[in-house]
């Protein structure tokens, strides 16, 4: 026996289940020329090699950065020893402030607060 | 074979004894695909990334703007923040011999660590090269009502399929209690592990439009943590209503779940863990205990 109408309710979860099959939703398989194929290969080794680039730059930046941390605390030691220790000291619970976000794809109406003050005051 | 012609005082020759081979055998661990040794299915040795594999799929489609704000913004200043001059590795907990004289102990396992089950990793000083970053999100769904009616379940799954774009898997329980009606095997929930741009469009949807809506929302605990630098706390059904994507839909959802979300970093330690979330705009808040 077939069954052509089902109530509301257990329609709607055959919808769901249905939103949740991957059946229908997978986009047919690319059939590429071979102009487009090696199109689409120089692209992609392209943008490999500039990503590689990026990353090899902001390692070297690190890298650096960290050298000169380094030195200026070497440094410190040697002609300070007081201030060496209070600039060591880790400050394991300290937190980035929540007014510091992440930047959007557009800027805000408002760029930059000149009048900047923290929002929560801390004790 | 000149060992055999020697005549020996034992009445059982040597070639009748039984061996063993302390090799272990390997031929069982290496898995090999059939399929992609012969000529027939010549699309299953295209690597996915490919874009003649059937299983290819594009992955750098958009801009992503957390993950460029983590390397280009975030990363030195964590490098800064967590440096410590002379610093060592602190070893951590490690499982112990039982000494070198019991014969005993040859083949046995190491004792377990002192005063723990498990032993912990070293802390190492953080460089250039270990910077801490958030390795992924997971989202477990436990989902009581799905014990008595598996097709609720069915939402749930849906409900987080919408909110993270990754199909979630079906958790199933694992054992007997009869008063909170598990049964082995039964349908409980779902989970969803995110990783690279998933994560960063989660965590940027979840920072900037989600949790400044709750109005309840104070923060994450601030004791918080398994020790090893994974964070987890949880969102109730009443403000995952504020997803874009339930809310824009509701009709649709007329039943919603809460789920936990667990950080995974790779920090080492719950402290430094939190001032990774923090710096990508999670708030912290110290609980204030009873005092009478």
């Amino acid at each position: 026996m077939r069954i052509n109408s089902v109530n509301a309710s257990t329609q709607r979860v055959v919808n769901q289940l249905s939103a949740l099959s991957a059946s229908k939703k997978q986009p047919k398989l690319l059939n590429l020329c071979k102009e487009d194929l090696i199109k689409h290969k120089t692209i992609t080794n392209a943008w490999n090699v500039y990503q590689r680039k990026v990353n090899e730059k902001r390692h070297i930046q690190l890298n650096a950065q960290y050298k000169s941390i380094h030195e200026a605390m070497e440094d410190l030691k040697q002609t300070s020893p007081q201030l060496y220790a209070l600039a060591n000291k880790p400050e394991k619970k300290k937190k980035f402030p929540l007014d510091m976000r992440m930047p959007t794809d557009y800027p805000p109406t408002k760029p930059w607060v000149y009048n900047y003050e923290p929002s929560q005051k801390r004790k | 074979m000149s060992r055999l012609s020697i005549r020996s005082f034992s009445s059982s020759p040597i070639a009748s004894k039984v061996g063993y081979s302390t090799v272990q055998p390997v031929h069982h661990l290496i898995p090999i695909k059939k399929q992609t040794l012969g000529k027939r299915f010549p699309e299953l040795n295209i690597p996915k990334d490919d874009i003649r594999s059937p299983q290819y799929k594009p992955k750098d489609v958009y801009q992503d703007r957390v993950n460029e704000y983590y390397q280009n913004v975030l990363k030195s200043d964590l490098l800064l923040h967590y440096y410590e001059h002379d610093s060592e590795a602190v070893t951590g907990n490690k499982a112990r011999s039982w000494g070198e004289f019991s014969p005993y102990a040859v083949y046995r396992r190491d004792r377990k660590p002192k005063g723990l089950s498990r032993a912990t990793r070293d802390i190492k000083p953080v460089t250039p090269r270990n910077i801490p970053e958030l390795t992924g999100i997971s989202i477990n769904l436990y989902n009581k009502a799905a014990l008595e009616e598996s097709w609720i379940n069915i939402s749930a799954r849906l409900q987080l399929a919408q909110i993270t774009n990754v199909k979630p898997k079906v958790v199933y329980n694992k054992s007997n209690v009869l008063p909170w009606k598990v049964r082995q095997g039964k349908e409980c929930g779902c989970k969803v592990e995110l990783e690279g741009r998933d994560m960063t469009r989660f965590l940027s949807t979840l920072v900037e439009l989600v949790l400044p809506r709750i109005r309840t929302f104070k923060g994450i605990k601030d004791s918080s943590g398994d020790k090893s630098g994974n964070i987890t706390f949880g969102l109730s059904p009443e403000e995952i209503k504020f997803f874009p994507e339930i809310e824009n839909f509701q009709e649709l959802f007329p039943n919603l779940f809460g789920f936990h979300l667990t950080f995974k970093t790779n920090a080492g330690t719950d402290e430094r863990a939190r001032t990774l979330l923090t710096s990508l705009g999670l708030p912290f808040y110290k609980e204030v205990k009873n005092v009478q």
